[in-house]
């Protein structure tokens, strides 16, 4: 009676998981993002180190010049702010991945805070391809796949135009091959 | 009255509504539409200068202020009453038409195929002028629904049957003339004077004679679903119609019933509220309790705040701005959702009614519900009590963001109902049985995918996650026992993620998101969730709802009379088991 009534949990499902015993999470085999985006994000960011450094100049000056010594700290976490995003970028960037497999696409991201998102073709809504200025320039695009959900919503950047193009055409087809998007 | 973007702005079809189909609203909707803006002078010019007012009153002040009022009363129902003159609906067989607006006119158009649910809300001051407000639920996200406001609310229900005709009619297609119209003999589903019936439920009816849900699961592709609708509910209908006489059986010419119940007196009862057990459970509702508390600290606080400090100051200003946004609402909003609340099972879905001041009648169509949240405090458990509350896809409405309560308190026998009738089968040997052990047994008695490290001691003992045949569902809570449930075949995209600390524990967070909520099982052990995980998104990409009940694979939980009897405590003879059992 007991054990009749008592909802049976799938302990040890069948299809084949992923051994996550790497320390990517369970994202090994993912496609690489093009390296080219490390320097499209140093572009982007120009404008921001530019401040940065206008900023922690400015701030050395009223230092210098009326004996404030606390903007120290303004420019200290300016500089902190800027040296990550000047040293960490290239391993973010190789942190992206991605990968289309045959009902789903997974997209892995982070290295500190990883996380990997998969959306089922079934439950894409659109998908769009954008090209900024700097990524047209470098012949990248940005994918973004939209759900019925906010959360589940993926956008993958740094493609090369071609395979943005070629995965955006694949999300389309079996989209509407699959479609069932509540 | 709001002129946002039309749902579906079918020019062709909008325009082609005869001018002459075109009604006004209630002419005195200016007045109760102008009370608003009124109200809301009021209150803010008292809130800024109630110290000043009250010391420097003089008469000739008095006069100024009340000859001011009167002129904003006056402009704000001239506006008001522009706009309604303005202001006309027309509801034919292709849909309903609402045109509005002074100076932008603005025409929309809710064609009948894509009407999800028609409600009828009466807020207070309405309700004391005898009108209501029709709102037009359209399919889409965002802003999409229509409001017809004001009319009188007998002309109210009788729009509200008039669209659900014209709906209905879109739905049954070319079945509609197969059924024959046999009365309403059927005890369950007893027909208002004067209802629905167009000709798919006219049609339903008639199948509702039939054996059982299965005797009806023919017909055309359109009539299909409200047939088989209409016999699940008639079968169900019998079932409560012979079982519970005493609370909810359904009455016909009844006046009084038909004003408590504001017309919702079709359909299949599923649950009623009485006050009784509202009060009892808000007694008992922790959470209630500590927010009246806050509400009467903080207006006592503001209260002396205001006398001694000759006037606002900040000191009041900090006090008063939760306890008169925030708590009252949580207050308010619990006894509003729960006053007066009746469910009712109709073949448009599940059909509520509630409110003490504002009422108001949701028509929540099961096949938009994407999870349900089951929750029971922790002094309900020796009433087994349960409050359950849905988040529906589409019902974008900005006070509840989208998450809507279904059943403020109910019984085991109506949740049983409740769940049942909105939910598919969970896929257990029973699934009522299921859901009572998953939320009155100790969490970490139930197999699952859970916490267990030493130092996760309270995430040990309360969470659990159970992946079920039919749904993903977590348990969770100290106090309050929580049980969220999402259907496999609406799962999103599963999501997995990892902070530091995390990594050195090998631990992982799994969310798996529907439209509109979000699953979060936090530190859970990484081959667990990768092994779920890979479930979860074969289950993402594979299984398809089944667009409508007709089309669920098993009966639903609501009618497992024909198996087994069920005496009156029947879903919960397995409760205890967990607990006693070889569980351990």
């Amino acid at each position: 009676m007991d054990a009749m009534s008592t909802p049976s949990p799938d302990p040890s499902p069948a299809p084949a998981a992923p051994p996550g015993a790497g320390g990517r999470l369970g994202a090994e085999g993912l496609r690489p993002v093009s390296e080219t985006l490390i320097r499209a994000r140093y572009l982007a960011g120009l404008v921001g180190y530019a401040l940065a450094v206008l900023v922690i100049a400015g701030c050395i000056v009223v230092w210098a010049w009326l004996g404030w010594w606390w903007t120290v700290f303004p420019a200290l976490l300016v500089l902190i702010l800027a040296l990550q995003s000047l040293l960490l970028t290239p391993r973010r960037v190789r942190a992206l991945g991605y990968l289309d497999r045959e009902d789903d696409l997974v997209f892995a991201s982070g290295i500190m805070f990883r996380s990997v998102s998969t959306v089922a073709f079934a439950r894409v809504q659109s998908v769009e391809v954008h090209e900024g200025p700097i990524e047209r320039s470098l012949g990248l695009a940005t994918l973004s796949v939209s759900t019925a959900s906010a959360e589940a919503d993926l956008t993958i950047p740094g493609l090369p135009r071609e395979e943005a193009e070629r995965l955006r055409a694949l999300l389309a087809r079996r989209g509407v091959e699959t479609m069932a998007a509540l | 009255m709001s002129a946002s973007p039309a749902p579906a702005p079918e020019d062709g079809t909008a325009s082609a509504v005869p001018e002459s189909a075109f009604r006004r609203t209630h002419p005195i909707t200016p007045l109760v539409s102008g009370w608003k803006v009124i109200a809301a002078i009021v209150a803010a010019v008292s809130i800024q200068n109630i110290g000043s007012l009250v010391r420097e009153f003089t008469l000739t002040r008095l006069l100024i202020g009340l000859g001011i009022l009167a002129v904003v009363i006056v402009v704000s129902i001239v506006v008001s009453a522009l706009s309604w003159r303005f202001t006309a609906y027309a509801i034919t067989e292709d849909g309903v038409a609402l045109r509005s607006g002074v100076l932008t006119r603005s025409r929309r158009f809710a064609p009948r195929a894509r009407i999800d649910s028609v409600s009828v809300e009466r807020p207070l001051l309405a309700r004391l002028l005898g009108l209501a407000k029709v709102r037009v639920e359209v399919a889409g996200g965002g802003e999409s629904h229509l409001d017809i406001a004001y009319v009188r609310a007998a002309d109210a229900e009788r729009i509200r049957r008039e669209i659900l005709r014209a709906a209905a009619s879109a739905q049954a297609g070319p079945a509609a003339s197969a059924g024959p119209v046999s009365g309403p003999s059927d005890p369950g589903s007893v027909a208002p004077a004067g209802p629905v019936p167009a000709a798919g439920s006219a049609a339903a009816r008639g199948a509702g004679e039939g054996p059982g849900p299965t005797g009806a699961a023919v017909g055309a592709d359109g009539g299909e679903r409200s047939s088989a609708l209409g016999a699940a509910s008639g079968a169900a209908g019998e079932e409560s119609g012979t079982r519970d006489g005493a609370p909810g059986a359904p009455v016909r010419g009844n006046l009084w019933d038909q004003v408590v119940l504001d017309g919702v007196s079709d359909g299949e009862q599923i649950a009623r509220v009485p006050t009784s057990r509202l009060v009892h459970s808000m007694i008992r509702d922790a959470e209630f309790l500590l927010g009246a508390l806050a509400l009467l600290l903080g207006l006592v606080v503001a209260g002396g705040l205001l006398l001694w400090d000759d006037g606002p100051g900040l000191g009041a200003a900090v006090a008063l701005i939760p306890a008169l946004v925030a708590v009252p609402r949580l207050v308010l909003g619990k006894i509003e959702a729960g006053w007066g609340f009746v469910a009712r099972m109709t073949d448009r879905g599940l059909r509520m009614r509630r409110g003490l001041l504002n009422t108001r009648t949701d028509n929540v169509p099961p096949d938009r519900i994407q999870e349900i949240t089951l929750a029971q405090p922790a002094l309900w458990r020796s009433q087994r009590w349960t409050r359950v509350t849905a988040t529906v896809a589409g019902i974008g409405d900005s006070e509840s963001e989208g998450s809507l309560t279904v059943l403020p308190v109910g019984t085991p026998e109506e949740l049983r109902r409740t769940v049942g009738h909105l939910l598919p089968p969970l896929g257990t040997e029973d699934d009522a049985a299921a859901l009572g052990d998953l939320l009155g047994a100790r969490a970490r008695d139930i197999p699952g995918m859970r916490a267990t490290r030493r130092w996760q001691w309270i995430a040990r003992r309360t969470e659990v996650v159970v992946l079920m045949p039919g749904f993903l569902v977590r348990r969770s809570g100290i106090l309050t026992r929580r049980l969220q449930m999402i259907s496999r075949d609406r799962i999103q995209g599963v999501g997995i993620s990892q902070g530091p600390i995390e990594r050195r524990c090998g631990l992982l967070t799994l969310t798996v998101p529907v439209a509109g909520a979000t699953l979060t099982a936090n530190g859970m052990e990484q081959p667990e969730v990768l092994a779920m995980r890979a479930v979860l998104e074969h289950d993402s990409a594979h299984l398809r709802r089944y667009r409508d009940r007709a089309r669920w694979p098993r009966p639903a939980l609501s009618a497992p009379t024909e198996h087994r009897p069920l005496p009156p405590d029947g879903p919960d003879a397995g409760h205890e088991d967990p607990r006693d059992g070889e569980q351990r």
